[in-house]
């Protein structure tokens, strides 16, 4: 099996905020591989985003610590570059694109200026070029017109069309991996479709990775090969797609599937996840779920002591310390398109 | 929303603000200081007065001090001290106001009536009789010197730097600084007060107007509010100053009627945003009327940016009427602290640091406190920073 | 923008009118000095000539008529002659018996002049501050800047300058400054430049205008600082945090770049926001740093035409005022137009 692109270890980052400590990653590791789309999922406030701004060390550093762990992009660890060695990743070997493209373009400058300055921070062009460039990015992300839309403003385009052009800006250098933050969270749910269509022809091109934090188990089951279930800072399931949606082992991820309403359904309630995300700064002791899980119901076990990320089957891990008891009946996978094969992943 | 819960509402709002306010040292800084200044305004005719509080003349005792009060010192001890008996007593805050306008009322009539000093003055009479020995027992108030005391029974008394006669050195007229000063307060203080209440009084009326009735109402407010935009606010001073006569009552309302624009503002856009909420049209279609409405929640709402600038009203409007009489087209009559400090610069280019000094002082320190007090009310009830 | 300057000056005549005294009431009483026979000769000269017997609304409307270029011409002893287009005029100041527009020529100038050499000063300062502030935010220097800004915004002109004269312009301290005027006497005989000459070396009419101005534009500029200083601030702290830096950095921007082109070209918007008022707050602060340093200029003559009640010199100061005002805010807007591509005006 090739090596991973991206590699996160035992990665922890800490928080102070007013006097306290928090900590919205404990430990997480997970490994990408080339070509490969790994989606984070968890609600909000599980960590994921910090997470994938700790990555590239974007994460303001007064309040935020990078506590321990390490990130290792092709074996090199990140954390112990220089700033400037840091800043020829970000843009150039990583790139990343955000949730919000109504904000996250500078409003004064054109996008045709936005995109030439990421070229030019990566690329030894001149500027005629680096438009070139940028007109090409923009033609293959699916905008018309490319030679005009590059003199226009931000303001003039529309939120899927914004996202289009934080795509092609991101991907202007030919990054291996592209995180992704809920890049389709604020837009409407056909372009929604569209821009993630456009992700996956991109990536079948260029044989890149993409990093994909979501909330929506709909967008991952359509586009990723492999799954990390975050709660409340740690990873508690990690497997290939197929096999965390027909065989889910952890009762958080469990719930979730209870949770989504299905096609073929006969009705009747959906079942909620009784209880709400902890707060950071108050996380309950031992296993972070056990408050809300059925299978801890008063198990002194499941209060006190942490259960570590196990490998239960090969390429499966979860950390619950009630796994062989609760086997599941397999749930019925949704309607999706056949998959690429699954990586293994072996940490 | 009941009535009963929204009472409840108002004063714990109230006190969340309050405690927020003063944990910012700026907060505490200011109103330590604006403290010292009303206790100084309230007691200055004991703190600094030619006449001796306690005398033992010819084998009777007196108080010459207390028995000159003005009307005003008799009404302003009376009004201090129903305050602070009220203040910690636990009767409702309407109960509280109708007792001081009671008290003021009563007072101002009575002091009318019954409290007259003595016409003539003639400060010197006392050091004469110091000096002369005719006096068993005399105690002087810490500032033996009235503001008005021009000390004509010393020679060459004027202009003279600090010393421990005279705490502060004297003025232009042989009058002690330090007295001057001290009654300086007291116009500082109900200018910067009462300027800016007319101020805003005439800009929630304006500014509701406006934002109740809108269409012609607005437009016609809108023109108003950039007329008095559009000049700046010096050149529109001097412009009514120009006309009037120059005593403090009337310069308060000048001072007033130049800064209600932007309290104007606040509760104009406030009731706008009101009028399009949805618990507005609800209310109305449940055939409350909307003013019950309005008022009731813009007292939370609309008056805090209000307050917030109405601290930072208080130091303009005191800077306003220094500056005015500094270029001697303010008071007249009165020494304020920037009328003290025109004297600093002498003729011939001689400076009289201490002139120049103490008043300035006061005047920045005063302007300081009001524009901490400002800043940290913003702070505390800007949402953004709960 | 008519309808507003004739708002304020209906405003401010009519205050004229309402004031006891009625208008140019102590030019009148000037005139009490003398016996009670000139005096009265005096007095309906005054009246004749300026209408000053004339009911509040007709002095108006014939003030209205002298500044408006189609009108009833004047003639010099107060009646009107025919009508058809004619120069406006301001009038004649009462006090100073000449005409405005002259007075207007000759002080506005050095108004403008003491308003241009203080902006770039104003802004410069602001700018600096406000940003290495805001960088550094949350230390030592942060908070110190943060306090002495407030404090220099507290500082009430008139005792900055009395300080400033009284301890850098004075005999018996330091006297590094002119402590009034804007040119020494000599200054009108001397060459432009400084040069050397078999006396010595002489400072020249352009060095010794500005040793003039410094104090004066000190005083005028630190309260205009203290304020941008805070804005600037604020404002540089606000687009650190929003999203397109976010994805600048995620680009690889390095910081300084982030600051100086994507913080700061979005922060100038607040900046141009603010000329507006900055302008007319500057205004009023050289109606007190004129007076005090005894610098020829629209605010000296404008508090001397309040001593004088000078009715056609308050009025006319007053829309010039006003004018200079609603310049500044359509400047700001043109501006505003122009740096902000957002924006579109048709």
């Amino acid at each position: 099996m090739a090596q991973p692109i991206l590699e996160l270890r035992n990665l922890t980052v800490a928080f102070e905020n007013s006097g306290r400590e928090i900590r919205p990653v404990q430990d997480v590791s997970l490994s990408i591989y080339p070509g490969q789309t790994l989606a984070v999922v968890g609600e909000s406030g599980c960590g994921k985003s910090v997470t994938a701004l700790s990555i590239l060390r974007l994460i303001p550093m007064p309040p935020g610590k990078i506590l321990g762990g390490q990130v290792l992009l092709d074996g090199r660890d990140l954390l112990t570059l220089s700033e400037r060695q840091m800043r020829d990743v970000r843009g150039g070997e990583i790139a990343m694109i955000f949730q919000e493209p109504m904000t996250s373009l500078n409003p004064v400058f054109t996008i045709g200026e936005q995109i030439v300055e990421a070229v030019k921070l990566h690329q030894h062009v001149n500027t005629s070029q680096a438009y070139k460039i940028a007109e090409q990015a923009l033609h293959d992300v699916g905008i018309a017109d490319p030679d005009k839309r590059v003199h226009e403003y931000p303001h003039r385009l529309s939120g899927g069309m914004r996202q289009r052009v934080m795509i092609a800006m991101a991907l202007s250098c030919q990054p291996k991996l592209l995180i992704a933050d809920e890049p389709t969270t604020a837009l409407d749910v056909t372009i929604q479709a569209q821009i993630l269509e456009l992700l996956r022809r991109l990536q079948q091109q260029r044989g890149m990775s993409i990093l994909l934090i979501t909330h929506d188990l709909g967008v991952v089951a359509e586009n990723a090969d492999a799954v990390a279930v975050m709660y409340a800072s740690k990873i508690v399931e990690y497997a290939s797609a197929f096999d965390l949606f027909d065989y889910p082992k952890h009762p958080y991820t469990e719930g979730l599937f209870r949770a989504v309403p299905r096609l073929g359904d006969s009705g009747g309630r959906l079942t909620a996840i009784p209880g709400a995300v902890p707060n950071p700064s108050r996380f309950p002791s031992g296993c972070k779920f056990h408050p809300r899980c059925p299978r801890a119901s008063g198990d002194p076990l499941c209060a006190n002591t942490e259960p570590p990320l196990r490998e239960i089957a090969p390429g499966h891990w979860a950390s619950c310390h009630h796994i062989e008891d609760f086997a599941q009946k397999p749930i019925t996978r949704p309607a999706s398109e056949a998959k690429r094969p699954q990586g293994s992943l072996a940490t | 929303m009941t009535e009963t819960a929204v009472q409840t509402m108002a004063p714990s709002l109230a006190n969340d603000v309050t405690g927020r306010t003063m944990r910012r040292w700026g907060a505490r800084l200011g109103l330590t200081w604006i403290v010292l200044l009303v206790l100084l305004a309230v007691f200055a005719p004991f703190l600094a007065n030619s006449r001796p509080l306690l005398l033992k003349s010819h084998g009777h005792w007196s108080s010459p001090a207390i028995e000159n009060l003005t009307p005003a010192d008799v009404i302003i001890q009376a009004v201090f001290w129903t305050t602070i008996i009220l203040w910690k007593m636990p009767v409702s805050l309407r109960t509280k106001i109708l007792i001081e306008l009671a008290v003021l009322v009563s007072t101002t009539i009575g002091a009318l009536v019954w409290v007259h000093p003595s016409e003539l003055v003639i400060y010197e009479t006392y050091r004469q009789d110091e000096r002369a020995g005719n006096v068993e027992k005399v105690i002087n108030a810490p500032i033996p010197f009235s503001p008005d005391d021009h000390q004509r029974d010393l020679e060459d008394a004027q202009l003279k730097p600090p010393d421990s006669a005279h705490w502060m050195g004297t003025t232009e007229n042989s009058a002690d600084l330090a007295s001057n000063m001290i009654f300086a307060t007291r116009i500082a203080l109900s200018i910067g007060f009462i300027s800016v209440s007319i101020a805003v009084v005439i800009g929630v009326i304006v500014g509701g107007l406006m934002g109740y009735f809108v269409g012609w109402v607005d437009l016609l407010g809108m023109r108003l509010v950039e007329i008095f935009d559009a000049v700046p606010t010096l050149l529109l001073l001097l412009c009514f100053i120009a006309f009037f006569p120059r005593n403090l009552y009337i310069m308060m309302a000048i001072i007033g009627l130049t800064g209600w624009v932007g309290y104007a503002y606040f509760v104009r856009g406030e009731f706008l945003s009101l009028r399009d909420r949805d618990f507005v049209q609800a209310a109305r279609a449940a055939g409350i009327p909307l003013r019950s409405i309005i008022f009731r929640h813009m007292l939370l709402n609309g008056l805090t940016p209000v307050i917030v600038s109405a601290s930072f009203g208080v130091a303009s409007a005191i800077l306003i009427e220094s500056t005015l009489s500094f270029l001697g087209i303010g008071l007249v009559q009165e020494s304020s602290w920037g009328a003290l400090l025109e004297e600093a610069l002498g003729v011939g280019g001689t400076f009289y640091w201490w002139i120049a000094l103490y008043p300035g002082l006061a005047i920045f320190l005063t302007v300081f406190a009001y524009n901490l007090l400002g800043e940290a009310l913003r702070d505390a009830l800007d949402p953004k920073l709960r | 923008m008519i309808p507003t300057m004739l708002g304020i000056t209906a405003l401010v005549f009519f205050s004229m009118a309402l004031s006891p005294g009625g208008v140019a009431g102590p030019l009148l009483n000037q005139v009490s000095r003398l016996n009670t026979v000139d005096a009265k000769r005096v007095r309906e000269y005054y009246e004749k000539r300026y209408g000053l017997d004339k009911p509040a609304y007709v002095q108006y409307a014939r003030w209205l008529n002298l500044i408006s270029p189609i009108g009833w011409r004047p003639n010099p002893d107060g009646s009107l002659g025919g009508f058809g287009f004619k120069w406006p005029s301001l009038g004649e100041s009462l006090g100073r018996h000449r005409p405005v527009s002259d007075l207007i020529e000759e002080f506005l100038p050095v108004t403008l002049l003491l308003q241009a050499i203080s902006i770039p000063f104003v802004y410069g300062f602001g700018f600096l501050a406000g940003i290495t502030s805001a960088r550094r935010r949350g230390s030592a220097y942060d908070n110190f800047v943060g306090v002495s800004q407030l404090a220099s915004w507290s500082v009430p002109t008139i005792w900055a300058g009395v300080m400033l004269i009284g301890f850098l312009a004075n005999r018996d301290y330091i006297s590094l400054f002119p402590s009034s005027g804007l040119h020494e006497a000599e200054a009108l005989n001397m060459a432009f430049f400084p040069h050397f000459t078999p006396q010595g070396w002489q400072r020249g009419w352009l060095l010794d205008c500005i040793w003039h101005l410094i104090l004066p534009v000190v005083c005028l500029s630190y309260g205009g600082s203290a304020f941008l200083t805070k804005l600037m601030r604020g404002s540089v702290l606000e687009n650190l945090s929003s999203d397109y830096v976010r994805t600048a950095r995620a680009k690889g921007v390095p910081e300084n770049f982030v600051l100086y082109r994507h913080v700061l070209r979005n922060s100038l918007l607040a900046m141009i926001t603010v000329a507006a008022s900055i302008l007319p707050a500057m205004l009023g602060g050289s109606v007190v740093v004129e007076s005090i340093f005894s610098i020829p200029g629209m605010g000296k003559l404008g508090v001397e035409a309040v001593e004088n009640r000078d009715r056609e010199l308050v009025l006319a100061i007053t829309l010039i005022g006003g004018l200079i005002g609603l310049l500044s805010t359509i400047i700001r807007d043109v501006l505003y137009a122009m740096a902000d591509p957002r924006v579109i005006y048709d």
